[in-house]
């Protein structure tokens, strides 16, 4: 028997992986439905409910964080689109206009791009680190995303210490770029790593004691409590009680993002590409969509510490209510814990499972394409179908979905704002922005904090 | 302007100031070059304080450092010429005392000449690579050309142009060893060996090739 | 099957394994220094590293080389290496007659190189002693103040990219690119336009050169006037510039610098009017300058400038006379022995040549003075002591354009 002959052998690489995976997939759903119906599936459930009571936690949370990293990558894709196209149309360019409806499959192309390049370790490096760095800077920021309410009760994880949560993980990210400038055994690389280090720890500060007021008037680090207490419309919001923390939080969330005028850690015409100079390929893919994921984050954080998080400009409840609709708060409906043990198969089977069947549909119907686009065909659809499925989810709850709009809509007003400071600003030397943060920026964050502290207790003490 | 500087640098000239088209040229001696140099800038009357250009010359002779120099209160430049520098040892003083900006025509002209300026805090060469040996601007520079990579080298294309009309009166080609080699791919002798009656032997030693040229070519 | 391919050596291939020095703080080594400078500048104190600025960096303007001896982000002490562009047109301008020379000098200045290419022509013709035809004197002025408007929008807007600003530069290449589309109907090329000729130029004003420039005119100076409206105002661009990379008027002259850096100094050295050549004695423009000499100084002596330079067209466009544009020459001119000196003042100061002429139709010695190379010389004294970022602000305000200095 001749080699060619045997079907197995005239399969491609491809067909060799998916192929077998297609068999698995199918047996283990089959088989699923069999133990299910003769009763054994939930009677394993309960098993596993009941002797892995504590576990729900951590799968809550794997489920989350998986959701989380799911949702940064087309996140950061809207932002890239966002930066090119607006960034074009002040430049008097076109922007991106063939890939895709209006050019906006630009930056998922180029995202695409990036991971298909060679991986390059340069000689000389300090190789774990170097490896290493990437995903530290890449995972601090987007693990902060955990904790911010996209609507109401609908959070990665519910924590009371959400804030400081949120300011712990997210100052790990310049471990990650001071790692990369240490071991990239390049000196622009360990100029952008140094001037990282001293300027986002100096722009921590006042970014923090920014908060600090909102965190008086609301008494809680909770961010859910924090976004509840501004529910009552655009009126409710902090940014009119803290207007000077809004500018100083905003501020330093610029130089913590690194975006212009602060983006001296890759500084282009001075550093070449700073602590990144001697990455490439999808390494270098993790720290811009660090990049991109921060400026995202940073909007959301703002978004929900002084704008309202997810609540509408107006408070419409009584409107609905004069019409006869009621909008209950129906977390359990969107609450992931509610799956129990199933929450196991959001993360680890269905966004692998659904690709490989959509990809293994899509390679059977249209035989001409190779493997390797069914398979970007398929994970696009299955990113579209998930997608659907967490907006019918949400649907559940109207005021989720009225909560999610609102919170991206915001979120991304703002980054649409830090990209118009891109394409307006050139770069502030790192001793002027040094002096401003230091000399600035902090005794304003300090006045804020003792004039809202004086506030509350003259109004609570004496004027109640 | 042109008494001025006659009456106050008549000893340093070697010919009395003399007006060519808008430009006044002085000639002067290596030696007396720092002093004529201060007075045409320093003097109240002169005040030829921009240093237009400075360069070098080789005239195949003598080497010449020629100065060229703008004041307000003229309306010609100025050229001052340093002539007779030996061609062997050619050395001048520095004038970097009073322009710190000639530093770096200096050093081009001494890059490009081989002049020595003396007084130069940091005469190296500036264009050509810090190792390399000769002076490409003199007039005894050999000017390499892609002809010196083959065997046949040294031969300028501006000094042999190719004549179609000469190659077919005369079918005897002067070939150099080796030149057929530029145009054939991949080294193989193609240029000649198409008329079939050429022998690659003696193409590859230089000697006169006999035989009929149908394609036109020339030898590179 | 496939023969047995000879192994080509590969970076990849631990084989060949590139000896690199231990640590990130080691020295460049240097050749055996020449001289006393030299060995100071490659002699590191504590603290200090050495920083390869180029010859492939972003902001060097081309193919320059600055190696950087800083401590921390300070530059001590700097050094210019340059010759990375070098081709010898002064010794290939030797080589081919004079007609050879002006396509050889037209990459000099390839940002406008309109003014790189007048010098062969103006030296031949003051050789020549040629009266060019005043039709033709007329378009070259236009032409040159055309590019200079193009140039010049295109300084601002890299002096604000070097900066970090990445908008203007993209206003300045839309100016640009319609003075380039309309020069390139009037010459035939875009970048190098080999447009001047040896007694007039290669061709009348045509009607699609005429019905662009009107078209322009129009509105000319307009993404000047929003680069001014980004960054004139602009804190951050103003703090980055005032004061920065200053030179007093008695320093420049003395490095031989001329153009904005100098003007912006207060020396009103403008060969237009210093030394008049072409038609320019019959216009009417002033020769703006600063006082400041500063970065910023130069930034706005450049729009000032672009104002003048809009206002010699508008004349030029009005005096413009008829008659031929060629002087009726030999296609082969023999250029009486002779020196001679000429200059023109382009967007980077002053282009001169100095050439000398055997009889021959070959220049004997045709001697380029770029600009360029003068103003760059500056930049040791100007930066001594600043920061990494401040070396690129002041590199840029001066403006170097590598194929000029590099020759």
């Amino acid at each position: 028997m001749s080699a060619a002959s045997n079907p197995w052998n005239r399969l491609s690489l491809g067909g060799k992986i998916l192929l077998p995976l297609i068999a698995l997939i199918t047996f283990v759903a089959v088989g699923g439905a069999v133990l299910w119906i003769t009763g054994v599936g939930p009677w394993a459930t309960d098993w596993l409910i009941v002797t892995g009571q504590a576990n729900i936690e951590i799968l809550r949370f794997i489920a989350a964080a998986t959701g989380i990293l799911l949702f940064t990558v087309p996140a950061a894709f809207v932002i890239i689109f966002m930066e090119l196209k607006i960034i074009a149309m002040m430049n008097l360019r076109l922007g991106p206009n063939r890939t895709g409806p209006w050019g906006t499959l630009a930056s998922t192309m180029a995202g695409l791009k990036v991971l298909s390049k060679e991986d390059f370790t340069p000689r000389g490096v300090d190789v774990p680190v170097f490896t290493l760095a990437p995903a530290v800077a890449f995972l601090a920021s987007v693990l902060t995303l955990l904790v911010i309410p996209f609507a109401p009760g609908m959070v990665g994880y519910e924590m009371e210490l959400g804030l400081l949560y949120f300011f712990a993980v997210g100052g790990l990210g310049v471990v990650g770029l001071m790692m990369a400038g240490w071991a990239s055994y390049n000196k622009y690389s360990l100029l952008g790593g140094m001037r990282a280090a001293a300027a986002v720890i100096s722009y921590e500060l006042p970014l923090i004691l920014g908060v600090i007021g909102v965190v008086l008037l609301a008494g809680t680090l909770d961010l859910g409590q924090i976004i509840e207490n501004q529910s009552g419309g655009i009126l409710a919001w902090y940014a009119w009680q803290q207007p000077l923390a809004l500018i100083i939080f905003f501020i330093a969330a610029t130089a913590e993002a690194g975006r212009t005028p602060f983006d001296y850690t890759e500084a282009d015409s001075e550093l070449v590409a700073g602590f990144a100079t001697e990455y490439s390929g999808m390494r270098f893919g993790f720290f811009f969509f660090a990049e991109y994921v921060n400026v995202f984050i940073l909007s959301a954080l703002t978004v929900t510490l002084f704008l309202g998080g997810p609540y509408g400009l107006f408070d419409i409840d009584p409107l609905l209510g004069a019409l006869g609709i009621t909008t209950p708060v129906d977390t359990a409906a969107i609450d992931p814990g509610s799956l129990g043990s199933w929450l196991l198969a959001i993360p680890l089977l269905v966004p692998a499972g659904l690709t490989l069947a959509l990809t293994a549909l899509v390679w059977m119907v249209k035989s001409s394409w190779g493997f390797i686009k069914s398979l970007v065909v398929g994970f696009v659809l299955a990113n579209l179908l998930l997608m659907g499925a967490l907006s019918i989810w949400a649907l559940f709850s109207f005021e989720a979905l009225m909560g999610i709009i609102w919170f991206l809509g915001k979120s991304f007003t703002l980054v649409a704002l830090f990209v118009l400071m891109r394409a307006t600003y050139p770069r502030v030397r790192i001793d002027q922005m040094m002096n401003f943060a230091w000399k600035w920026l902090m005794p304003a964050a300090l006045l804020n904090i003792f004039v809202t502290a004086a506030a509350i207790i003259i109004i609570k003490e004496y004027l109640s | 302007m042109l008494r001025q500087l006659d009456d106050r640098l008549s000893e340093h000239l070697v010919v009395p100031a003399e007006v060519m088209d808008d430009t006044i040229e002085l000639i002067t001696w290596p030696a007396s070059l720092p002093a004529l140099m201060r007075t045409v800038r320093e003097d109240g009357d002169l005040r030829f304080e921009l240093l237009a250009d400075m360069c070098g010359v080789d005239t195949g002779v003598t080497m010449q450092v020629v100065y060229h120099l703008w004041s307000p209160l003229s309306s010609d430049w100025l050229r001052v010429i340093a002539d007779g520098l030996s061609r062997d040892d050619p050395r001048v003083p520095s004038v970097t005392f009073l322009w710190p900006g000639a530093e770096w025509a200096e050093r081009e002209a001494y890059d490009m000449f081989g002049i020595e300026f003396e007084g130069n805090r940091d005469l190296r060469r500036i264009y050509m690579p810090p190792d390399y040996l000769g002076f490409p601007l003199r007039k005894d520079f050999a000017m390499p050309d892609d002809a010196s990579r083959g065997p046949g080298e040294g031969i300028r294309h501006m000094e042999t142009p190719f004549a179609p009309g000469d190659v077919r009166r005369d079918p005897v080609i002067r070939t150099s060893p080796g030149a057929g080699a530029r145009i054939g791919p991949d080294g193989e002798r193609l240029v000649i060996a198409a008329s079939g009656s050429v022998d690659k032997d003696a193409l590859d030693s230089g000697v006169i090739v006999e035989g009929a040229l149908d394609s036109g070519r020339g030898p590179a | 099957m496939t023969t047995d391919r000879e192994r080509i050596p590969s970076l990849d291939d631990p084989d060949v394994l590139v000896q690199t020095p231990a640590t990130i703080y080691d020295a460049i080594p240097p050749l055996t220094p020449r001289t006393e400078r030299e060995a100071e500048f490659y002699q590191l104190e504590d603290g200090e590293m050495f920083l390869n600025l180029g010859p492939q960096h972003p902001s060097t303007h081309g193919v320059l080389r600055v190696v950087l001896k800083i401590d921390g982000e300070k530059v001590v002490d700097l050094d210019p290496v340059l010759g990375y562009l070098h081709r010898g047109v002064e010794k290939i301008c030797e080589y081919g007659d004079w007609h050879h020379a002006i396509s050889n000098c037209d990459p000099l200045e390839y940002v406008a190189s309109m003014f790189s290419e007048a010098l062969p022509v103006l030296t031949a013709e003051k050789l020549l002693g040629l009266a060019v035809p005043r039709r033709a004197d007329y378009i070259r002025v236009l032409a040159w103040e055309l590019n200079r408007v193009a140039s010049h929008a295109l300084f601002i807007g890299w002096l604000a990219l070097d900066l970090g600003g990445i908008t203007p530069i993209l206003y300045g290449f839309a100016e640009r690119d319609e003075i380039m589309e309309m020069l390139a109907a009037l010459t035939g090329q875009k970048l190098l336009f080999n447009y001047l000729r040896i007694g007039g130029v290669n061709g009348d004003l045509n009607h699609d050169f005429m019905s662009r420039l009107g078209d322009w005119m129009s509105r000319a100076g307009k993404q000047v006037d929003s680069q001014a409206t980004l960054l004139n105002e602009n804190e951050i661009f103003v703090n980055r510039t005032k004061g920065l990379g200053v030179l007093d008027q008695a320093t420049a002259l003395r490095f031989g610098m001329s153009g904005p850096p100098l003007r912006a100094t207060g020396a009103p050295y403008d060969v237009r009017r210093a030394h008049p050549y072409s038609v320019y004695p019959e216009l009417e423009f002033d020769v703006p300058t600063r006082t400041d000499g500063d970065s910023y100084g130069r930034y706005l002596l450049h729009i000032e400038e672009i104002k003048q330079s809009l206002r010699i067209i508008d004349q030029v466009l009005h005096q413009m006379p008829d008659g031929p544009v060629m002087a009726k020459l030999p296609r082969l001119i023999r250029v009486p022995p002779g020196r001679a000196f000429a200059a023109l003042e382009s967007p980077r100061g002053q282009y001169a040549s100095y050439a000398i002429s055997d009889g021959s139709d070959q220049p004997f010695r045709f001697r380029i003075h770029d600009p360029s190379y003068f103003n760059l010389q500056a930049i040791g004294d100007l930066t001594r002591g600043h920061l990494l970022a401040d070396i690129i602000a002041i590199l840029a305000s001066l403006d170097p354009v590598m194929g000029g200095i590099d020759k």
